[in-house]
């Protein structure tokens, strides 16, 4: 046990000192933080955006109603040629020119927008979105419905997602930000599995190649110097995911505090959950929604969702995935004399993984609660990814703890199939391993 | 101090050890010999307690062997290496720690024989950055460190210059004069001769000879002898000896010759001296490589 320990703590620290190691653990937070800051800092810029001034000319005989203005969009109507204003428009204080010719009401053809700038995809949106509503109120109005009740028609829908807890209370959440917590924690899962499973193998490979392994075999048990190595390493993950998320966090709140001043992080907190009624139409409701609306509701139900549990479950989750997957890549670095023979190997193990990624992100996103999602999460070499990405979703106490279970018989499962290859492998040499010459080495008695 | 029972180790197909039995002494230099493939790895990895035999027992200081032993038995394997990124002085106590060291004795060791190996300044520094000499000489050190009773060096002067074969044979000559037994694995037979007390021979999976050096040469002993001398004698009727070759070199003839019936050489110095001046007389013993070579052709 002792030497377990010596040989966790040489593989721990001879990683955690390397310079990649050390590089990589402060530099991912600043990116995720940066990105984050960037987010926000458009968000911003977003609401603060600067309107887009529209010169209308209207040649239309039918649609005399005038264009609204909103927050993103003011609309001027001139009685101007387009040849005109199109020379001036340099000099003119409008950013585009919008030309309604006088087309059929019933198919409209012939708009343009022409601007000093190619107009984007955003605003192109905005203003089609305009006149089609003005085309719709004129064909509603001309079917008899009052002006007062064509107001009345237009609604703005916010839908509040609630899911009954396992207590029973009903809590706030959103299915936005469980997907987005449930995105980042499966890729991050599927990522710590593969690049710490990955630093075992090469580890055994380098014990292999640089033949220090006869010298370590004779004073350890080869099952100790392999378990030493596999916690040792899942040691080095903990301690960067755990670096990641106190450095993220930290970074994140004096980044927002540089990029946004107190009023716009206000106005960030609330846009999601209030939108001012200025002028209620379904622009205003599809402008709010494309700008601040997403960020400020998944903002606003992340605080919902508790961290801290899905967190410390990630955790449970990732010591048990990259104990179960390192096992099997240590299996794999001690049948291989140098890592350019690993490829036929690596394939069953990369599938589940993948396998497990892939459907979590489609599958079980859309139904956390569904057949597959049960299954995946429960199957050990899907769970750790599957297990995550249902987290945020709610899951039932019995499941998680079932779950748990049967990844820890798996891991256990899999480190003793694989120290029954890995105390052969480790001591060949230059013999050409194949999953036949593994399953024998299996077989033989020590 | 080490007794080898009847062992008997199968591969698959392939048999590596098949009822090998052998007694090594304590305080001795052990030589266990054989061609590449005989077993001698197989055998060590037993003993080392790598692998288990098939059958067969290995009894160590009157005692089955267990995992206690591990700390008492040094091993230098033939392929060896080092961690290449980690640093000498780090890497020597890691492995000694290992064995069952504390950090503070391990460390005291390891300067003592940095002092004594002129490895003084290596501490700091990585294995990459040293010869493959130097890197012997760390590994040796890291085999002895523990003070093992038994030491395990597996073709252990591969790969040194002669300066530090020397060195290194010297600190084996020492370390066995204060107790230590050794068994050295080689297919080197100069080596054998220098240092070995008792040897045995492994050949296609089965020991074919074992016993003293000493032994074992004299039982090769055929009664040959060899004289140079200058001046003129005629052989042509002696009874004494059957000349088995005979040349003129430049200071004086060369004899070989075989003693017939019951006659000793110092018959024959009787006989030749006065009749020539002797230059040397010597016996012709077959070197161990002769005695391997006969065995492993057999």
């Amino acid at each position: 046990m002792n030497k377990i320990l010596l040989i966790i703590q040489r593989e721990y620290l001879s990683r955690v000192k390397k310079k990649s190691f050390i590089v990589m653990t402060f530099l991912t937070p600043i990116i995720i933080a940066g990105f984050y800051g960037l987010i926000i800092y458009f968000s911003i810029k977003g609401i603060n955006d600067k309107i887009d001034k529209v010169a209308v000319i209207n040649e239309n005989k039918t649609l005399t109603e005038e264009l609204t203005s909103n927050k993103n969009v003011t609309y001027e109507y001139v009685d101007e040629s387009v040849q005109n204003l199109k020379k001036n428009l340099g000099k003119s204080d409008f950013d585009y020119i919008l030309y309604l010719p006088d087309f059929d009401i019933e198919s409209p053809k012939g708009i343009e927008l022409i601007g000093k700038k190619q107009a984007g995809l955003t605003l192109d949106g905005r203003v089609s979105d305009s006149i089609e509503d003005l085309i719709r109120d004129y064909k509603l109005k001309k079917s008899g419905i009052s002006q007062a009740d064509l107001d009345h028609l237009k609604s703005k829908v916010n839908i509040i997602t609630k899911k009954i807890g396992d207590t029973g209370r009903e809590e706030n959440s959103s299915a936005g930000a469980s997907t987005v917590i449930a995105f980042v924690a499966g890729v991050l899962m599927f990522m710590f599995i593969m690049l710490y499973g990955v630093q075992v193998m090469r580890g055994v490979i380098e014990e292999k190649t640089s033949r220090i392994i006869e010298i370590m075999i004779s004073s350890v048990k080869p099952f100790q110097l392999m378990m030493g190595k596999i916690i040792g390493i899942a040691l080095v993950g903990l301690t960067q995911f755990l670096l990641w998320i106190i450095l993220t966090f930290s970074i994140s709140a004096s980044a927002v505090s540089v990029f946004v001043s107190k009023d716009d992080a206000k106005k960030i907190a609330t846009s999601g959950s209030q939108i001012t009624p200025v002028n209620p139409g379904a622009q205003q409701i599809q402008a709010a929604a494309l700008s601040d609306g997403p960020l400020g509701k998944v903002q606003q139900s992340i605080k919902n969702l508790d961290l801290g549990k899905i967190i410390t479950i990630f955790i449970v989750y990732f010591l048990g995935g990259d104990l179960f997957y390192s096992a099997l890549y240590a299996a794999i670095g001690s049948a291989v004399d140098s890592e350019t023979e690993t490829q036929q190997f690596m394939m069953p193990v990369m599938m589940p993984l993948l396998l497990s990624y892939a459907l979590s992100l489609s599958v079980v996103t859309n139904d956390p609660y569904g057949n597959v999602a049960f299954w995946l999460s429960m199957i050990p070499f899907t769970s750790p990814i599957a297990m995550v990405v249902r987290l945020p979703y709610g899951v039932p106490g019995w499941e998680l703890a079932l779950s748990i279970v049967i990844l820890i018989a798996g891991f256990i499962g899999t480190v003793w199939f694989a120290a029954r290859i890995y105390r052969v492998g480790i001591l060949m040499y230059g013999k050409k391993a194949s999953f036949k010459e593994m399953v024998k080495w299996f077989w033989y008695k020590n | 101090m080490l007794s080898v029972r009847n062992i008997v180790k199968q591969y698959a197909s392939h048999r590596a050890l098949d009822d090998v039995s052998l007694e090594v002494e304590r305080g001795k230099i052990f030589g266990l010999l054989g061609p590449n493939g005989a077993g001698k790895t197989s055998l060590i990895r037993i003993i080392t307690q790598i692998t288990a035999p098939d059958s067969g027992e290995v009894i160590f200081n009157g005692q089955q062997l267990n995992a206690n032993h591990i700390n008492r038995i040094g091993y230098l394997p033939e392929e060896r290496g080092l961690y290449k990124k980690m640093q000498i002085g780090e890497q020597i106590l890691y492995l000694s720690k290992l064995k069952g060291l504390s950090t503070a004795e391990a460390t005291k060791r390891i300067k003592y024989w940095f002092d004594k190996l002129d490895m003084g300044s290596w501490w700091n520094k990585k294995v990459e950055d040293l010869s493959k000499g130097m890197q012997q000489k760390v590994q040796f050190v890291a085999t002895i460190l523990h003070n093992p009773e038994l030491i395990i060096l597996d073709e252990p002067f591969s790969g040194f210059d002669p300066v530090n074969a020397d060195l290194i044979k010297n600190e084996i000559l020492e370390l066995n004069a204060q107790g230590t037994t050794f068994i050295f694995s080689t297919h080197r037979m100069e080596s054998v001769e220098e240092l070995c007390d008792n040897i045995a021979l492994i050949d296609k999976s089965k020991k074919i000879l074992d016993g003293a050096v000493t032994d074992i040469k004299s039982s090769y002993r055929n009664n040959t002898y060899c004289i140079e001398f200058t001046g003129k004698v005629d052989f042509s009727n002696i009874d004494l000896f059957e000349v088995l070759e005979k040349k003129d070199v430049k200071s004086g003839t060369n004899l070989k010759f075989k003693l017939i019936r019951d006659y000793t050489a110092n018959d024959v110095l009787a006989y030749m001296i006065p009749k020539v001046s002797i230059n040397h007389f010597t016996e012709v013993i077959p070197s161990m490589n002769d005695i391997f070579i006969e065995h492993v052709k057999k």
